[in-house]
């Protein structure tokens, strides 16, 4: 049958071998939340772990600041 | 001594005052020999979604350096502080003192606003002084 070809993931953080993920970097941080607002998981993203977990913290950090929106509805 | 980042969000009608509660803090900071490494005042901005019924608060971040008292007496001023809506603290590892992404990659467009207006008032003063040249 046909089988799509499928550009690779990968993780961006690895890739550029970042220390950290800064709260306040909201570029970043915009291209890991949905239209929505939702974080977007890593089996979509191929963020690796490590990275995911410090990108959560990011995101919830610049939600809490009103940095981010926490949903699409406020 | 631990090394602390603390972002602090002012309300829009108190933002005048916010160089005046930066010395405050400093002041607190200082009496008991901590440092602050770094102090970025980020300007009014746009908020992601209301708080208290404000869309806009002006934002600060402080990177300093102080023990636990100073530390619980800077997050009790914040709290019985009417003009702070919203305060985060977090502990770092180290000092930062170079400036942060949110300063290199400002929006920028409420300083714009900000810029026009003061050069609107700068016309304002030229012109009443070329009045008063006249005269």
């Amino acid at each position: 049958m046909s089988r799509f070809y499928r550009r690779r993931k990968y993780c961006r953080f690895t890739a550029e071998k970042v220390v950290e993920i800064d709260y306040k970097d909201l570029v970043t941080l915009k291209q890991y939340i949905t239209e929505t607002g939702k974080i977007v998981p890593s089996r979509i993203t191929g963020t690796q772990t490590h990275y995911q977990r410090q990108l959560a913290a990011a995101i919830k950090r610049a939600r809490f600041l009103a940095l981010l929106p926490y949903t699409d509805q406020h | 001594m631990r090394h602390y980042e603390i972002v602090f969000l002012v309300h829009p009608d108190q933002s005048p005052q916010v160089p005046a509660m930066i010395e405050r803090y400093r002041g607190m900071i200082e009496a008991e020999q901590g440092k602050i490494h770094r102090v970025e005042d980020w300007g009014r901005r746009q908020l992601a979604y209301p708080i208290q019924k404000v869309h806009k608060a002006h934002y600060v971040l402080m990177n300093i350096e102080c023990g636990q008292s100073t530390l619980n007496e800077l997050e009790s001023a914040f709290r019985f502080n009417d003009a702070v809506i919203r305060s985060l603290t977090l502990s770092r590892p180290g000092p930062e003192v170079e400036p942060s992404i949110m300063l290199k990659s400002q929006d920028g467009r409420d300083d714009s606003r900000r810029r026009d207006r003061d050069m609107s008032d700068d016309d304002g003063d030229s012109d009443s002084i070329d009045n008063g040249a006249r005269v």
